[in-house]
């Protein structure tokens, strides 16, 4: 098997390569814990603590995960959403997304854009739909001014919206047609790079079918490049090519898509795709049952933050936190089991 | 599994005529608010009673045929003392001669008093005569020095003094029961009334009482003195005198013990304050203390009432939603400080303060006018914390909703994100909180009115017209100047909370029903 | 398209006109459910088949709101048998939930309100209609007989009492004469370890917010079994839960199932969890049930084009197709539904009948019934029995690779 060998130092600076829209290394967030009398921070939240990987222009990368384990802030701090980064590289097209003045990241904020899960909370509720979706076309001037109401009703068509949605107010609209709302609005900016931030989950299940249809059309039509945030497997493995998986704000292990549903490697990934409940009564399953909950981010096991719940659990696990290792070509892993 | 369901499908939308957009008709959501809002029946009540009170402020005023300030009067008889009328007892005395000093006046008091016929002063003998009742002469010899009295002369002219001699001549006929004399070439009569003639015509008038006027520029004619002091005998209490124009009057006579003075009142009829009428046709609610048509001050006071109320509000919310909305917005030491400034004026008491002010107008006799200005203000700038504090929380709370970082991510300007994203989102809830303040407001404004701090004199304000209710007298026996100020400001208050009660539920989608 | 607009919202007088109306049927319906004293022989009722837990009769459960009447359940018949796990099955607004509400007697009312049918609750001895019983007696009937697991373990436990006294509370009112103090914290204790809680003595004396979302799930089933209930309702218990943690409970739950006698309406919209659980599946769409039948003939011979695309419009692990199939069209709101097939509009399989009024129920076998057009004449129904048959294989593919 493969090179499994350990990542190059996490500190060395990246070197753009032009196949990859995203490149990001070692990043970290932490949130400080404000307590006691003068609001001192008395702890950190360490939502993202260390996530490598590059995307590449035109795929989809899934990121799978339980609540609380970070994936959701990882794509907003990706966005400079969650005010600065603690550490790490975030490099957009090759630019460090940090290091840009809030105007030039203004400039640049059409290129990257962003789904949310919740349909309901995502849309301001005072606005009439046609606005929410022009809004920020007109604040960045995409288009003339003749043009603009054209180019609106071509975008909501493109979403699968009717004209004569455009007056009318969120509120108004099903939990599908609010995410249809969302794409558009995202769309309408002509972004580059889509993170979407479970997107479906909310959703029903025949309405989802269409979100994801809605979203692999577009990506062929555009050319766009997703980060698709979701807990629902079944899901990333239908949309994605990679798939990043992630416990307790680290990235445990990437590849992909076909490398990891065929031949998981980290004992929580394949925990994680036994516990799948599976349509059909008769389907014996050999499935491996994790003891306990997700530990908290902001006290987190030392060593291997997985060790609390793995079955393969050994002292090494307990002292010493694994190194990502490439198993295979493009397939990497953070476990002591491949120390070899 | 079949073959249809490969048929993947995207120009979804339509043709199905299940299509919720066609076949589901929803409310529009102002609609919707209205509709829970006019479900609430305590909500529609307060809203009826808040149109009434604006239609009777705001129009009542204009279609009251009175002005606010507009004093009425009534005629009233008033009991007025007219003349005083006292007994002379004490001697007074005439100066014949010069020799005629304060030592012999007082030797001729005691004298009399002890009957002498004589008496000593600087080494003379003087005689004590009595002429008559009333009236002794001092005589050096043959020759009369000087004169005690009782009677008083008043002269039909009062411009005319008498001199002594006149009036020692004069005395000596009234004691003499009649008789005439001549002094200077005059011819003078005097009868046993003591009246004295000059040809017929009356000069000057001998009585023990002294008539005075009480009242400036009364003259008191001789008739009418002689028919009271010919009535003064009779000991009646009522005097009726008809003039020489054939007028009659009724007068009252008093006589106080003490100071021995009769008087006499008269009934006159004057023009005066119409206060404290009771309703009629004219004056629906009465008048006031000072005169004023009750209801039109009622109106004009809601008038003011509402408007301070409204103005309070005003101020206080655009400084709340300015000051609250830069603490949400901006957060970290902006928050910090104005959350801080916020709780100083949690601390201040505002009572005391408003009361402090409200003198130190009085002290610097600011006008009326300016003075509501000054208190719309005051009210305002002292309310504004609670709004700041609602806001920034609805705002530290919005912020953090998913189309807030949408807003971000799209890269819309922070003015924008704040006025077109956060701003209307505050805005039921500040319909809310308003409504509510605007009940407590005008209490405020009533209870320092009703102080005597507010809104003064002459212009109305419901709390100012409660305060003429100053005494218990007023309170139980004039109801109609607080009772209906009183259920106005209850009655708006009251809407007011219901109204904004009714809003909050209308405009909170759990309420949705 | 532009004319729709005005046309979507209902004017002043619509609007007054649905107001007057539900007024005039809630508070009909309102008086009489507030009489006093009703006789008992108005809600005693027999069960048409003793071996039945529940029977739902042509349940109709009615909201009358602003838009309009919404027949969240209209027309539901099915049958909970003892011991069993009945999985009611549907998006949301199809009305799953407001039928489990209904057999609680939980609906908010006056706005909902059951117009029609019969909820027969099999009590042992005798049989009682829930939609007519007195609330007095529903409350003795609630916890006792049936009790609920809700979605929302992080909201459905009191945030200001231990779990303890919460779970004793539970026990004492319902179940607890004659009981004493100790011998209901045995019993609770007993129940937490029935669940699968190892530090039952710990968590006694814990504080809901101490615990995950997992826990308070657990706690939410000890607390619902507490009383051995004839009927669980549990209401999409894991769909608030992370995969690994619904696995947990999912164990746990099948665990259970074999160690009490109770029944269990298992209300989802995730088809892997139905299938894990489920005796028998209940499909609803629109207020109406599509199909029902055991979870093999559901699963393994789907009729309903419904239950068809459903299933083949959730992803599968393992199993990578080019385009994911998608039910075209939304959920409908169930107001003003006009008298066809509802799923008409969205169907691709529709034949000449589908015009017609709602289809009645059809039989496909003796535990398998649908409600379509395309079994309503033998040709359909052998077409369909051809294109299953291999139905099976193709499944039993799918759940190897785990």
């Amino acid at each position: 098997m493969g090179k499994n060998q350990a990542v190059e130092d996490p500190n060395a600076p990246l070197v753009y390569d032009p196949q990859y829209i995203l490149m990001v290394k070692n990043l970290k967030k932490h949130f400080p814990i404000k307590g006691g009398m003068l609001a001192r921070t008395v702890g950190q939240v360490r939502a993202v603590d260390g996530v490598t990987f590059n995307l590449k222009r035109g795929t989809t990368m899934g990121l799978v995960g339980e609540s609380g384990c970070g994936k959701t802030t990882t794509g907003r701090v990706i966005l400079r959403l969650s005010g600065e980064k603690t550490d790490g590289q975030v490099l957009f097209n090759g630019q460090e997304v940090y290091d840009l003045s809030p105007k030039e990241m203004r400039a640049l904020r059409p290129k990257m854009q962003i789904i949310f899960q919740d349909p309901f909370s995502s849309l301001s509720p005072r606005l009439p739909v046609g606005e929410i979706i022009g809004e920020a076309v007109r604040e960045h001037n995409l288009v003339p001014k003749a043009e603009f109401n054209d180019y609106i009703d071509k975008v909501m068509d493109n979403c699968g919206l009717q004209p004569f949605h455009k007056d009318r107010y969120p509120h108004e609209f099903s939990g599908g047609q609010r995410q249809r709302i969302c794409i558009a609005r995202a769309l309408a900016l002509n972004p580059e790079f889509v993170v979407c931030d479970e997107p479906v989950s909310a959703l029903d299940v025949s309405i989802q079918a269409q979100i994801i249809n809605l979203l692999k059309e577009l990506q062929e039509k555009y050319k766009l490049t997703y980060l698709f945030i979701s807990h629902d497997l079944s899901v990333v493995e239908h949309i994605s090519d990679t798939v990043g998986v992630m416990y307790l704000g680290n990235l445990v292990e990437y590849g992909s898509t076909e490398d990891i549903f065929r031949n998981p490697l980290h004992p929580y990934t394949k925990a994680l795709f036994s516990a799948i409940p599976i349509p059909d009564p008769k389907a014996k399953m050999s499935r491996i049952v994790l003891e306990g909950s997700i530990p908290s981010p902001a006290n987190p096991p030392s060593g291997c933050k997985f060790h609390t719940r793995c079955q393969y659990c050994t002292e090494k696990c307990k002292k010493e936190a694994p190194v990502q290792r490439e198993i295979e070509p493009g397939h990497y892993v953070v476990c002591h089991q491949y120390d070899k | 599994m079949s073959d249809e369901k490969k048929n993947g499908n995207s120009n979804q939308e339509e043709q199905y005529s299940l299509n919720d957009d066609r076949r589901v008709k929803v409310l529009s959501p102002g609609a919707m608010v209205a509709k829970r809002f006019f479900r609430n029946r305590l909500a529609v009540t307060g809203m009826v009673i808040l149109l009434v009170m604006f239609l009777f402020s705001f129009v009542g005023g204009v279609l009251s045929p009175y002005r606010e300030d507009q004093v009425f009067y009534r005629r009233d008889y008033i009991s007025k003392e007219y003349v005083g009328v006292t007994e002379n007892t004490e001697y007074r005395y005439l100066k014949l001669s010069d020799e005629y000093g304060a030592v012999q006046q007082a030797m001729t008091v005691l004298a009399i008093q002890q009957e002498n016929s004589s008496f000593d002063a600087k080494g003379k003998t003087y005689d004590v005569v009595k002429e008559g009742e009333g009236l002794y002469s001092i005589m050096d010899g043959d020759t009369a020095v000087g004169a005690a009295y009782l009677d008083i002369i008043s002269a039909e002219d009062s411009s005319v003094t008498f001199s002594d001699e006149f009036q020692y001549n004069a005395l000596l006929g009234l004691v003499k029961g009649g008789g005439s004399f001549t002094l200077d070439g005059e011819d003078y009569d005097v009868d046993d009334t003591g009246m004295i003639t000059k040809g017929g015509e009356s000069v000057a008038v001998c009585s023990r009482y002294i008539v005075q006027s009480k009242t400036s520029g009364v003259i008191i004619s001789n008739e009418f003195r002689e028919a009271l002091i010919d009535h003064l005998a009779s000991e009646e209490e009522v005097f009726t005198f008809t003039d020489a124009n054939g007028e009659t009057a009724e007068y009252e006579l008093v006589y106080d013990p003490a100071t021995k003075i009769w008087s006499v009142k008269q009934e006159v009829s004057t023009q005066v304050f119409d206060t404290y009428s009771s309703p009629s046709k004219e004056h629906w609610l009465g008048t006031d203390r000072n005169g004023m048509d009750m209801l039109t001050r009622l109106m004009y006071g809601g008038r003011i009432s509402l408007l301070v109320g409204f103005v309070v509000v005003i101020i206080a919310t655009v400084l709340g939603i300015i000051l609250g909305g830069f603490a949400g917005y901006f957060g970290g030491w902006v928050d910090n400080l104005i959350m801080r400034i916020v709780d100083i004026f949690y601390c201040i008491p505002s009572t005391p303060v408003i009361i402090i002010l409200g003198a130190a107008m009085d002290g610097m006799r600011v006008e009326p006018k300016i003075r509501i200005f000054y208190l719309m203000l005051i009210l305002g700038v002292l309310g504004w914390p609670g709004t700041a504090r609602m806001v920034r929380g609805q705002i530290l709370s919005l912020r953090e909703q998913e189309f807030m970082t949408a807003t971000e991510a799209c890269g819309i300007r922070v003015s924008r994100r704040v006025f077109r994203h956060l701003i209307p989102n505050v805005i039921p809830q500040l319909i809310v909180i308003c409504t509510m303040s605007l009940g407590s407001t005008i209490i405020t404004e009533s209870t320092l009115s009703f102080l005597g701090l507010g809104v003064k004199f002459p212009y109305a304000s419901w709390g100012n017209i409660i305060n003429d209710v100053s005494n218990s007298f007023v309170l139980t026996n004039y109801w109609f100047i607080w009772i209906p100020a009183g259920v106005c400001l209850m009655l708006t208050v009251l809407a007011f909370n219901f109204v904004g009660d009714g809003l909050r539920d209308a405009f909170d989608p759990r309420m949705k029903r | 398209m532009a004319k729709n607009k005005p046309e979507g919202y209902l004017s002043g007088r619509e609007s007054r006109r649905i107001s007057k109306e539900n007024r005039k049927i809630t508070s009909e319906l309102e008086k009489k459910r507030k009489r006093k004293n009703v006789p008992e022989s108005e809600y005693l009722t027999k069960m048409h088949d003793p071996n039945n837990a529940v029977e739902f009769d042509n349940l109709h459960t009615y909201f009358f709101t602003d838009a309009g009447t919404v027949k969240s359940v209209d027309g539901v018949t099915f049958d909970v048998p003892i011991g069993k796990t009945v999985g009611v099955v549907g998006e949301s607004g199809c009305g799953k939930s407001v039928t489990s509400l209904s057999l609680m007697q939980l609906l908010q009312r006056p706005q909902g309100q059951v117009v029609e049918g019969e909820i027969r609750l099999n009590l042992g001895d005798k049989a009682v209609n829930v939609a007519k019983m007195p609330d007095k007696e529903l409350q003795h009937l609630r916890g006792n007989f049936m009790s609920m697991i809700f979605q929302e373990p992080m909201t459905s436990l009191n945030p200001v009492f231990r779990i303890g006294d919460q779970v004793d509370e539970v026990i004492s009112l319902h179940d607890g004469e004659g009981k004493s103090e100790a011998e209901v914290k045995a019993r609770t204790i007993e129940m937490l370890e029935l669940v699968g809680i190892a530090n039952s003595e710990g968590v006694y004396k814990m504080y809901p917010h101490e615990l995950s979302g997992g826990m308070r799930q657990r706690v939410m089933i000890a607390m619902a079994l507490a009383c051995n209930p004839r009927i669980i309702i549990a209401d999409e218990p894991t769909t608030a839960l992370d995969v690994t943690i619904q696995a947990q409970v999912l164990d746990l739950l099948r665990g259970l199932k074999d160690k009490i006698n109770s029944s269990i309406m298992f209300i989802t919209h995730d088809l892997g969890v139905i299938a894990e659980m489920a005796d028998y599946v209940v499909v609803m769409y629109a207020g109406r049930i599509v199909e029902k039948g055991t979870a093999e003939d559901i699963f393994y011979h789907p009729a309903h084009p419904y239950t068809i695309g459903l299933m083949a419009s959730k992803p599968v692990v393992g199993k990578q197709v080019d385009k994911l199939y998608s039910i075209p069209g939304k959920v409908p709101n169930p107001i003003n539904m006009p008298n066809y097939c509802y799923f008409k509009d969205r169907c691709e399989m529709c034949v000449k009948q589908c015009n017609g009024v709602y289809p009645c129920e059809i039989s496909l076998s003796k535990t398998h019934k649908v409600s379509c057009y395309r079994y309503a004449d033998e040709a359909g129904r052998r077409e369909w029995e051809k294109s299953t048959e291999f139905i099976p294989d193709s499944e039993k593919g799918k759940g190897g690779n785990a």
